[in-house]
């Protein structure tokens, strides 16, 4: 019964919602704020890449918020599983091809992460991107060693100073008079790897405090079930 | 089209999971479904035909044909929510099932629904 | 160099204190305690230096220096000055109550996620961008899902379970307004979207304000979509279960608010709003009078305030408004009293039902008298607050020549006066159960203390506050003087 109604009711709602997606038509240009960005990416924030450019200089404050939000996402997990931490996790084997292998990749993985989130500015990436990609290198390890362990306390120092780095810098802008997270470096060459001012600092600072905090969550997640 | 209709189908299909589904986890994971449909919707909304990435990376690229950039960072951000509301479900979850040794929404509410 | 104060203080700081407390708590656990109140008091003293400046011209902060509509906006006009205000001060009365309330581990972590919550309950009103506002609404939301499974117990994690699925549909609904409305205006600066969206179709409109009344709907505990909050309130810690009141619905109903009055035209939302607000005060007072558990019929009639606070914008009146955001700051003092008596006298019983509160007023004399003096004032008996709140929504509700809510308003008053009496009654007049009676520690009495001093104040000078909240009354209803100083003049 309870699924007839609910089957009935999401029908209804997905009609609703194709008909009002029927009045905006697909694939066309209906760039307003957007068409400002692409024209003006490269001489107001010397980043190529234009969704970098939103993401960390016009609407950096996002992702500061987005950085707290992923902040908190560890904290809570840490405060809702505070006496449950520390247990052994259960003990899986892998078979020898898969250890080798994860251990040849492991630090090209890691590689690959870093340079994710310096080219941020220049390549499709960042931050998040590259901490994400750290993460899975790590969590590879966990799955086919069964003694690998990650330093608690080094990940929630790099993670608070990582975020530290980040608000200092925005406290910077402010205190140079620019603004909260405004520019105050020269913003350099487009398309080279130092240029786009903070843009590659703030991302840095994203993508170890990404991934420390993905790290973390997996290591208290893993060690919390039996 | 196909596009917008995908998108909206995986939302609906994440609902129906969280309302009819009885386990914990499916319901995250109904969550989650929701949330993908609407970072597809949203970066959906964001392309032009004929356009390109929104990245300079070669002489020559000109912004005309270019989609819009603004859908693509907002939904990084979307995405970064939707996976922190994820873990922390995940952890309440552990927490649940270590007092109830159960998932099953029916045998867990013992407050009011 | 720029050592000024800047509304972007208001989400900084708190946002440093978090990333700066785990490394203080490998140092000591005294700093981890102290440093959340530095921070808040600080807080208080920008939000007190910037009052005035607000009320004669907004501040408009840009981030990153970035012109709007292009880049992100703090707008600190009259309005947010006196919330911001409200919230901080609350903020900090929190604090001096958690200091001793609250001394299980991980501290660090409840004060980093308390600090997140002040950060994003401000940052929901401060900012001037629609997206960043979702942002805040998710930080404010995540970090209070945390705390009500901060207690650890399986009560709190299905609570928690609860308001973090319903808040997550809330999260989906807004989400999916932003990326409608991002599909037609092309932008996301609010003022920017007020001005586009004269060319957006009407039903296009309507889909998108629906959305927006049930995504934030249900972080304001509007009917029916206020499921999650009796269990939120009960189960997590009191001192959090005062700051969902006192400040996370505050921000909320900002937000709803904000939207409705400058995205839309009002007409067309505000019978609707008299409508839900009068279901929703009706059904949470009625809930209220059942309730067994203290905590429990708080949290009931918080909701049934909130309502009161809807009918009161609904009416649209300049009166109106000012009495709404009248009722929220006396709301927000009391209901704050409110909870840290009761946490302490369930802390003394051990037990949360009323009926096991028999006579523990006259054990403890302190306690019991701050719970029967917010009793009073919310019920709206004169010399508090409370009364003031109701008298200007009774007067705003006569000008507009609604009988009927007049009568709804005081039918209201007499049902909270039956359920609170009943409490206040029992902790007085009925022989002590045996049980073991546990001491309030001081700064417990002194949060209390400075919340009854302050409604009483208000109480014996309302102008004081009446004469704040009638420039901000002016600022949601004036909606050109908004967007010409939130676009800076463009």
């Amino acid at each position: 019964m309870r699924k007839i109604i609910t089957i009935l009711f999401l029908a209804i709602l997905g009609y609703y919602m194709v008909d009002l997606m029927n009045q905006i038509p697909f694939g066309e240009d209906r760039m307003n704020v957007g068409r400002h960005y692409l024209e003006n990416t490269i001489a107001e924030t010397g980043s190529v890449n234009t969704v970098t450019s939103i993401v960390v200089s016009y609407r950096g404050f996002d992702t500061l918020g987005e950085v707290t939000v992923l902040f908190l996402a560890a904290t809570g997990l840490g405060a809702i599983l505070f006496d449950k931490r520390g247990k052994k996790r259960r003990k899986q084997n892998a078979s020898s091809l898969v250890k080798t292998t994860s251990k040849l990749l492991y630090p090209l993985i890691v590689l690959l992460g870093a340079y994710v989130f310096v080219h941020g500015h220049l390549t499709p990436g960042g931050g998040f991107q590259g901490g994400a990609i750290i993460a899975t290198g790590v969590l590879m390890m966990y799955m086919s060693y069964r003694r690998f362990e990650t330093n608690h306390k080094a990940l929630t120092i790099i993670e608070s100073m990582a975020g530290l780095t980040f608000v200092s810098i925005g406290m910077g802008g402010l205190i140079l008079g620019q603004g909260f997270l405004a520019n105050f470096l020269p913003l350099g060459e487009p398309n080279m790897l130092f240029s786009a001012g903070i843009i590659p600092i703030i991302y840095s600072a994203v993508g170890f405090k990404v991934g420390a905090e993905l790290t973390g969550v997996l290591d208290t997640l893993l060690k919390t079930i039996r | 089209m196909i596009y917008y209709i995908t998108s909206i189908a995986l939302i609906l299909i994440g609902m129906y999971a969280v309302l009819v589904k009885k386990n914990l986890v499916k319901m995250i994971i109904g969550l989650s479904l929701v949330d993908g449909g609407l970072h597809l919707l949203f970066i959906a909304i964001g392309y032009v035909d004929d356009a390109t990435a929104p990245i300079f990376s070669k002489e020559g690229l000109s912004a005309a044909e270019m989609v819009d950039p603004i859908p693509q960072a907002l939904v990084l951000t979307a995405i970064v929510i939707g996976l922190a509301v994820t873990a922390v479900a995940l952890a309440i979850i552990i927490r649940l099932y270590d007092h109830h040794k159960t998932l099953n929404v029916n045998k867990i509410r013992e407050l009011k629904w | 160099m720029n050592l000024n104060f800047s509304p972007v203080h208001f989400i900084a700081v708190p946002l440093f204190a978090a990333f700066l407390l785990p490394l203080l708590g490998r140092i000591s656990q005294k700093l981890v305690t102290l440093v959340p109140g530095i921070v808040l008091l600080y807080l208080s003293a920008v939000a007190l230096t910037l009052f005035p400046q607000a009320y004669n011209e907004p501040i408009v902060e840009i981030i990153a220096g970035w012109r709007p509509p292009f880049g992100i906006t703090l707008v600190f006009g009259p309005l947010a000055a006196f919330l911001v205000t409200m919230i901080t001060l609350i903020g900090f009365v929190v604090w001096i109550y958690s200091y001793r309330f609250i001394i299980r581990a991980p501290l660090e972590k409840y004060y980093m996620l308390f600090m997140l919550l002040i950060a994003g309950s401000t940052g929901i009103i401060l900012t001037g961008d629609i997206f960043n506002l979702f942002v805040f609404l998710e930080i404010t939301a995540i970090a209070a899902y945390s705390l009500t499974a901060f207690l650890r117990d399986h009560n709190g994690a299905e609570a928690a379970f609860k308001y973090l699925l319903i808040g997550s549909f809330a999260s989906a609904f807004v989400l999916l307004a932003i990326i409608i409305l991002y599909a037609n205006v092309g932008t996301l600066n609010m003022a920017d979207i007020a001005v586009r969206m004269g060319d957006v179709p009407a039903k296009i409109k309507l889909t998108i304000m629906i959305l927006f009344i049930v995504g934030l709907g249900i972080e304001a505990e509007l009917f029916p979509l206020n499921g999650w909050a009796p269990d939120a309130y009960s189960q997590a810690p009191s001192p959090i279960g005062a700051v969902f009141a006192g400040i996370v619905v505050k921000a909320a109903v900002y937000a709803l608010m904000r939207v409705l009055f400058t995205l839309f035209d009002l007409p067309t939302s505000s019978h609707f709003l008299v409508v839900m607000g009068t279901i929703t005060l009706l059904i949470a007072e009625m809930s209220a009078m059942r309730q067994q558990q203290i905590k429990r019929m708080l949290a009931f009639s918080s909701i049934g305030q909130m309502g009161l606070v809807l009918v009161a914008f609904g009416l649209g009146t300049r009166e109106g408004i000012a009495a709404a955001l009248f009722l929220m700051f006396s709301h927000a003092i009391i209901k704050t009293l409110l909870f840290f008596s009761a946490g302490y006298l369930v802390f003394f019983s051990g037990f949360k039902n009323i009926s096991d509160l028999e006579g523990v007023g006259r054990e403890k004399p302190w306690t019991g008298f701050f719970f029967s003096l917010g009793a009073l004032a919310i019920i709206g008996l004169p010399p508090f607050s409370g009364f003031w709140g109701k008298f200007y929504l009774l007067i705003s509700a006569a000008n507009a020549s609604h009988i009927f809510l007049i009568v709804l308003i005081l039918f209201s008053a007499v049902i909270e006066a039956v359920y609170y009496l009943r409490v206040v009654g029992r902790l007085y007049f009925k022989k002590l159960h045996d049980i073991e009676i546990r001491r309030t520690p001081f700064t417990g009495l002194l949060a209390m203390g400075i919340l009854a001093i302050v409604t009483i104040t208000i109480g014996v000078y309302p102008d004081f506050i009446y004469e704040l909240v009638l420039p901000a009354a002016d600022e949601l209803l004036d909606k050109a003087a908004y967007l010409q100083y939130a676009m800076m003049g463009q």
